[in-house]
């Protein structure tokens, strides 16, 4: 438990140093006129003056020399200081507590999606091995798994908003808008998931303990509820991990696709528009969010197989 | 009379059209321990599971069983599991849950199927437990119990709702001699138990002789599908009618025959001449001690047994000779230079320590190319090794265990070794092979002159083939008469 | 022939049809096509397919053939290059760790966990964003994100064939590194390493254009097919078919990689 926690406090300090890294590459490699590009945005083309632009360039630090800089840079993100967006002048922090809710909203309403239709296809699919079920599952998954999150999207939209009008193609705020964005999200993870229940209930129902159970007696219901529900899902949980990286990318895309204003969103914006300390925040955000999810899923690991507490 | 608990009448088990096991007709009696003797890949697993009616998909089985006098059809069979028969499984391991504690596997027996209250449940499992000795482990995982104790464990769960017919898969597969005693001295404490009004069966495969004897009864011996014969085992074990159950009997250690061994006194000699001393030496893993401050001298051309139970180090120490393996602390020093191909060793799994795929006389090429060495010798040590050359143009997957381990240690001899390390070399093999191949190692290792040290866990067969026999207990060795 | 045939499964030989017509279809319609991917005719937006333009045109009235063949080209070589790379610096770096072990296996174990610390894309977006548009750092972001899984994989099996018996045999009768490597650790690795390299030209494809999608890959005008998608969304319910085009020429490419990188049973 205790190296588990440590290992993913040293993840988070990684995470945080080459994020850190990559944006001061980033600040360092903004092309000159970019000084008097933001002074522009800031304060109307008529205000740029040298004096304007020379402030944009000690509020990024590009004065400094580069390791003083590259050290100052990684001091701020150690103490939290985000600093403001090069666009809007705003604190990049306030910004990200806005768009915190859009994300976790779609994040635990995939995660909901995704579990209610890889649970029932995969533990079907795993028991019918090699029947009808299994193959009709599998290549659902491997259609699915052929395309991009946002192709899942479009072709959602095609479907369910533009030729059915149940459902708006975009926006947000209200909770039908959430349909699509999560219904895309859950599929595209539910078509990954359900073979690994599938495999890993084929696995287990098939296995001598399993058998074995039943020679001691027990009923096939009381051996499915009592051998069959841990055991199946030790692995799965354990492929959660994994799936925590699809699970952000296709945060980013989806977010793209139905400007959702969440991370995801932020983080595409901000590279567009060079917005560095906007594109630091936001991925620094992700990436804990990714950590976290991590450690929830080891959590669970390590409640539901008791192989790993005796270690 | 009352009826058999078991009568099986022309049994077969068919796969896609092919028969396996041909029709065969048994009877379990009350009382009486029935042991069926075969080779792996006889069949006799198969019946089994035909028996119980958890026979794998794909194969099918004609014929009538009756339990209990009663015929009955797969279905009603499997709802006699547990409470009237039940099997022990071949690898206790792989039968226990992974992630389920000890104890728990047993208890919920009691809870489920003889729904009893869940404190009655816990102190009946208990009760169980303590009489096998498992007290102590009882929150353990299957992963971390000894082979014994899981074998006990899984015989406790298997008996737990109350079977008084017991199937029992080659239930010492793995297990080391006292082990396996212990295993059988259970088995044997369950068929002494029958009564009138509580009969009790006991059906037991095995490939172990020695299990057949301690049980006693009635044996049937099978060998690829068929069978070979069947009686009481006092007067089968003694006179055999068929050259298969002889040839099993042979295979036994106890009954080999008595090798030519070296001038007694070499021992001592030893102490003149050695080729490899070991001093003060000790070696650790993770945090326990396999051994410590060991002393062991090798004469040149002495051959050595090292016995000794599973985890006891025995394989580390041969590796600390072959220097595989670094010591903590100690010395081990060599009267000459001997190079590094010239101390060799063979492995328990002959198919790993071969290349996969290539002809195996590619492999030897190689070796023979490397060492610039002499190929026209090859055609003499093939016959002298009773290998027929052709193998050599087949790849590891192809050849025979048996024969396997003799390509490996013709491939040793190429190099002409002055020390070879045999690593339990037969116990992957069936009992003919594993005498076989032991008898004609030793003699030719004793022709070449090779010292040598043979890893075994059967003490008796170091004793009918080596020159002194050594136990590693406790991180100490001792010299057993 | 019968074993040429048998090396793949059934699925796998789709996988392989699909992405040899594919490339076919890329590289026939660099040497023969007529048409100016960037040419633009505002007069001609939008066509269906015809005679002249195959595949019709798009929303500036340029060739939907040549764009789409020019964007396969490009995903091609984009899988091409960042695959090769990330399998050949997994291989060496992971038999190197695996073998050798010590101190190079924890410092290039400490790299594989900042590697992994951040989900691929983020890490392939912030490469992205240093020189916008750049192909270049699309590739190094992508090949960055995928070797760790090769340096993992071989990682692990090398050491699981190091201490193998029949490595250790070999290595006691006086074979060299060159020979242990190429008995008794190669035939273990290649087959995997094959399957890694197809899942990985398939997610290299979808990387692409996911950073094309959110508009933060390459830019206009060149054809990229997740460019291609975010742009003619907007015209969805004029010209769905040209919208469909880059859509399932990025599903075949995805999918032949994944039917290639299927296992046999």
């Amino acid at each position: 438990m205790k190296r588990m926690l440590l290992k993913r406090l040293l993840q988070l300090l990684l995470m945080a140093w080459s994020i850190g890294t990559l944006t001061f590459v980033l600040v360092r490699s903004l092309p000159g006129d970019m000084a008097y590009r933001i002074a522009a945005e800031r304060y109307g083309d008529d205000a740029i003056t040298n004096a304007a632009a020379d402030a944009v360039r000690a509020e990024l630090g590009l004065q400094l020399p580069a390791w003083q800089h590259y050290l100052n840079w990684l001091g701020e993100l150690l103490q939290g200081n985000l600093g403001n967006s090069l666009v809007s002048g705003d604190p990049v922090i306030d910004s990200l507590q806005h768009q915190l809710g859009f994300t976790l909203a779609l994040v635990l309403g995939g995660l909901l999606v995704s579990l209610l239709l890889a649970l029932p296809i995969g533990l079907l699919a795993g028991w019918q091995r090699d029947r009808l079920a299994d193959h009709v599952s599998l290549l659902l998954s491997t259609l699915i798994r052929a395309q991009p999150v946002f192709s899942v999207g479009l072709l959602l939209i095609f479907l369910l908003a533009l030729n059915i009008h149940w459902l708006p193609v975009a926006g947000f705020g209200e909770l039908k808008q959430l349909i699509l964005p999560t219904l895309t999200l859950g599929i595209s993870m539910a078509a990954v998931s359900s073979r690994i229940i599938r495999n890993s209930t084929a696995s287990v129902i098939s296995s001598p303990y399993y058998q074995f159970a039943r020679i001691k007696g027990l009923s096939r219901w009381q051996t499915f509820c009592h051998h069959g529900g841990r055991n199946i899902a030790v692995p799965v949980v354990a492929y959660l991990g994994i799936q925590t990286v699809m699970l952000i990318e296709g945060v980013i895309m989806i977010e793209s696709l139905f400007a959702w204003p969440g991370i995801g969103h932020a983080l595409s914006h901000a590279i567009f528009a060079r917005d560095v300390p906007m594109i630091q925040g936001s991925a620094l955000l992700m990436g804990v969010l990714f950590v976290l999810i991590n450690t929830a899923v080891d959590g669970l690991c390590l409640w539901l197989d008791p192989r790993g507490q005796a270690t | 009379m009352k009826s058999p608990l078991i009568e099986v009448a022309d049994l077969s088990i068919q796969s896609a059209g092919q028969t396996i096991t041909e029709a065969l007709s048994l009877t379990l009696q009350a009382g009486v321990p029935l042991t069926i003797l075969g080779e792996t890949g006889s069949g006799k697993s198969l019946l089994a599971q035909a028996i119980m009616g958890l026979l794998p998909d794909g194969l099918s089985c004609q014929g009538s069983i009756r339990i209990d006098g009663q015929l009955l059809g797969t279905s009603e069979r499997q709802s006699l599991w547990g409470t009237r028969m039940t099997l022990l499984p071949q690898e206790p391991w792989h039968a226990l849950d992974p992630t389920m504690r000890a104890a728990q596997q047993v208890v919920e027996v009691h809870r489920l199927v003889n729904r009893h209250s869940a404190a009655r449940s816990r102190q009946l499992g208990q009760q169980q437990l303590t009489a096998l000795g498992l007290q102590p482990a009882s929150q353990q995982l299957p992963s971390q119990l000894s082979g014994g104790m899981a074998q006990r464990l899984a015989f406790a769960a298997a008996t737990a709702a109350g079977a008084t017919i017991i199937l029992a898969d080659e239930p010492t597969k793995g297990l080391d001699a006292s082990r396996r005693d212990q295993l059988v001295r259970l088995l044997q404490q369950h068929i002494e138990q029958s009564s009138s009004d509580n009969p009790r069966g006991l059906l037991t495969i095995t490939h172990d002789i020695e299990v057949a004897r301690q049980l006693g009864g009635q044996i049937m011996v099978m060998k690829a599908g068929q069978l070979l014969e069947s009686g009481p085992a006092e007067q089968l074990l003694v006179n055999p009618r068929s050259s298969y159950t002889r040839a099993l009997i042979d295979a036994h250690p106890a009954n080999w025959p008595v090798e030519q061994s070296r001038p007694t006194g070499l021992a001592a000699e030893a102490d003149k001449t050695p080729l490899l001393q070991l001093r003060q030496a000790s070696l650790r893993r993770s945090d326990k001690w396999l051994f410590q401050q060991l002393d062991l001298t090798l004469a040149a051309g002495e051959i050595i047994g090292l016995c000794g139970d599973s985890g006891s180090g025995k394989s580390s120490l041969a590796d600390v000779l072959l220097e595989l393996l670094p010591l903590n602390s100690g010395q081990l020093s060599w009267s000459a230079s001997v190079p590094r191909q010239q101390r060799l060793k063979l492995y328990q799994d002959p198919p790993a320590s071969f290349a996969e795929q290539l002809p195996l006389g590619q492999l030897l090429d190689d070796v023979i190319r490397l060492h610039r060495l002499n190929a026209s010798r090859l055609p003499a040590m093939l016959e002298s090794l009773a290998l027929d050359p052709s193998l050599l143009q087949r790849p590891s997957s192809e050849v025979s265990g048996g024969e396997l381990q003799r390509i490996a240690l013709l491939r040793a001899l190429l190099l002409q070794p002055r020390l070879l390390i045999a690593d339990e070399p037969t116990s992957r093999l069936d009992p003919i092979s594993a005498r076989d191949v032991t008898l004609l190692m030793v003699r030719t290792l004793r022709r070449y002159q090779c010292a040598s040290v043979l890893i075994s866990h059967d003490e008796e067969q170091l004793r009918h083939s080596c020159d002194r026999v050594l136990k590693l207990a406790n991180g100490t060795l001792c010299t057993l008469a | 022939m019968k074993r040429f045939y048998q090396a793949l499964s059934a699925s796998q030989w789709l996988g392989a049809i699909i992405l040899l017509l594919l490339l076919l279809f890329a590289l026939l319609e660099a040497a023969l096509g007529s048409a100016d991917p960037a040419r633009q005719a505002l007069s001609q937006r939008l066509l269906p397919p015809s005679g002249e333009y195959w595949l019709g045109t798009d929303q500036f009235g340029r060739s939907n053939l040549a764009r789409l063949a020019q964007a396969v080209r490009l995903s091609l070589l984009l899988a091409l290059l960042s695959v090769t790379t990330a399998a050949l610096f997994g291989v060496v770096l992971g038999v190197l760790a695996g073998w050798r072990g010590g101190w190079i296996d924890r410092l290039l174990d400490m790299l594989v966990t900042t590697v992994l610390a951040l989900p691929g894309l983020v890490l392939i977006l912030l490469f992205a964003a240093i020189v916008p548009g750049s192909f270049v750092l699309l590739y190094i972001g992508i090949a960055v994100t995928l070797w760790v899984e090769y340096f993992r994989l071989v990682r692990a099996i090398t050491r699981q064939r190091v201490h193998s018996p029949q490595l250790q045999s070999s290595a006691m009768l006086g074979f060299g590194y060159g020979y242990l490597f190429r008995r008794h650790i190669w035939p273990y690795l290649a087959g995997q390493v094959l399957t890694l390299m197809a899942f990985g030209g398939g997610a290299s494809v979808l990387a692409m254009a996911a950073t094309g999608f959110v508009y933060v890959g390459l830019k206009p005008p060149t054809a990229e097919l997740g460019l291609m998608i975010v742009e003619l969304f907007p015209f969805y319910a004029e010209a769905p078919w040209v919208l469909a085009q880059p859509m399932i020429a990025l599903f075949l490419l995805v999918l032949g990689c994944n039917l290639l990188a299927t296992r046999k049973p």
